[in-house]
């Protein structure tokens, strides 16, 4: 991957010079999905204006760039077919589930600055406490984030990304797309995610060949975790659905759209239960 | 007058409640019954049968084929949609016993109902060992006479929608042709077993 790169990572190292080993790994990422995307890009066909159901349902699809999106799903589930998920089968076969989980609560405990920075961008002051409570907790009693103590203590995880925190300031997520390697997407989340990257303290940490290793193990350790978490779904929809790449957009909206509304209505006050109320106040509810 | 108007409101939300503590009791059962035919072991033949039985007793086949061929069910044609809907049984059937026959051990806790439009959503946890727990809303409608499941929301995801996004992604693809989705559901079906 190193030297196949090389030239990729020399051009983008001309134009970021600054920018550490963590943020080249981001922004490579990013500029491959877009290089290939522009190379490849096609419209659908709208359809004709005397169907004005098909028009409807075309305009609700919001997917533009269909054919061009189809052909990365084909090329992604290919690549799936072949690295990614025996690799997944293979970690699940090797790695006891006790490890998996508790590797999966480390990851998810490195994510904790990214997820806190969300929540106070959400404006949701018990969101960041409960990230705030999480990160103390398990870093500590949770050795390093390997267990999940403070779900456990009334302080439990939830969604939070760029792409959530501009859907809950009222941008809309726009065409689908597909993308090379990161799979379904649109602009605004795929924004997010480059935005997520620049948030993460681990992205600007040091430079040199070290610190680029463990970033791109914590990279691909991530990809080997969340797909072996989908092993089972991705299996059955691949065997039900009779055109799976619809099905996983609808998928990807439907559950996108769910985090926004759980984001949305999460309206919890920030007076916890414990903390005495002031005279006419019923914050928490209690009394 | 005056002592009617709140009368006939207490009676409304005095249905509305009990409609709720309904379907709230109707999918515990269900939810008892589909952990218990999962859990039982067996072969699959006879899973499938029990699978059959309860999804029949439980579930509006019909409404739900209905939805999820969307706006091509007017284009149908009677014979059509009676052929569709027959196929839509039997793959309904089928997925249901693929997804469950992996499961084992499952635990179905039902929680708190409300109201929306007319039907009631029923949210629960469904938990499964080695897997973190799942909230599934049911939607459940009275629109037969009788209760009926109309949709599963699995973590936010409803499957009749994205069986209907599936439907017309495959029509559209295939000249809107129906025929041609009643045979790709049959092959589906063939290679299911």
């Amino acid at each position: 991957m190193g030297l196949s790169n090389r030239g990729g990572q020399g051009i983008l190292m001309r134009i970021f010079p600054s920018l550490s080993a963590g943020s080249r790994r981001g922004a490579l990422l990013l500029s491959l999905a877009a290089a290939v995307g522009l190379a490849l890009a096609g419209c659908a066909q709208s359809p004709p204006a005397d169907d004005p159901d098909a028009v409807a349902e075309f305009r609700q699809t919001n997917d533009p760039l269909e054919p061009t999106n189809r052909v990365f799903y084909a090329i992604n589930d290919g690549l799936d077919t072949v690295i990614l998920r025996p690799v997944a089968r293979a970690y699940r076969f090797v790695v006891p589930s006790v490890i998996r989980t508790g590797i999966h609560n480390t990851l998810s405990n490195l994510g904790t600055p990214v997820q806190l920075a969300n929540d106070v961008f959400s404006a949701k002051p018990r969101r960041a406490g409960d990230t705030t409570m999480r990160f103390l907790i398990n870093t500590t009693v949770g050795v390093v984030g390997f267990f999940d103590v403070a779900k456990d203590w009334g302080y439990p995880d939830h969604d939070a990304d760029f792409g959530l925190t501009m859907a809950g300031w009222g941008v809309p997520d726009g065409p689908f797309l597909f993308l090379p390697i990161l799979g379904p997407s649109g602009p605004r989340d795929a924004a997010g995610f480059g935005i997520d990257i620049a948030l993460d303290p681990f992205t600007w940490v040091g430079k040199g060949i070290a610190v680029a290793a463990v970033g791109w193990s914590r990279t691909g350790t991530n990809g080997i975790d969340q797909r072996e978490r989908f092993l089972d779904p991705v299996d059955q929809i691949k065997k039900t659905a009779l055109d799976p790449y619809a099905t996983f957009r609808s998928l990807y909206r439907q559950n996108r759209q769910s985090k926004i509304d759980k984001l949305r209505n999460d309206q919890r006050a920030t007076i916890p239960v414990w903390f005495p109320n002031r005279a006419g106040q019923d914050a928490s509810g209690t009394n | 007058m005056a002592t009617a108007m709140p009368l006939t409101w207490f009676a409304a939300s005095g249905a509305r409640a009990q409609g709720a503590d309904a379907a709230g009791g109707f999918v515990k059962a269900t939810g008892d019954r589909l952990a218990a035919a999962v859990n039982a072991g067996g072969s699959t033949a006879e899973k499938r049968r029990v699978m059959t039985q309860i999804i029949d007793g439980t579930v509006d086949v019909d409404g739900v084929a209905r939805f999820c061929l969307g706006r091509f069910w007017r284009q149908a044609t009677p014979d059509q949609q009676k052929r569709y809907t027959e196929m839509f049984h039997q793959v309904l059937v089928s997925n249901i016993t693929t997804r469950m026959g992996e499961y084992q051990g499952v635990k179905v806790t039902v929680g708190r109902t409300r109201q929306q439009d007319d039907d009631n959503v029923v949210t629960s946890t469904v938990d499964r060992p080695n897997n973190p727990p799942t909230t599934v809303d049911w939607l459940v409608s009275k629109a037969t006479g009788q209760l009926k499941i109309v949709d599963v929301i699995a973590e936010g995801t409803s499957l009749r929608l994205t069986q209907r996004s599936d439907y017309a992604a495959f029509l559209t693809r295939n000249n809107n042709n129906i025929d041609a989705l009643i045979d790709a559901m049959k092959q589906q079906i063939v290679q299911g077993n």
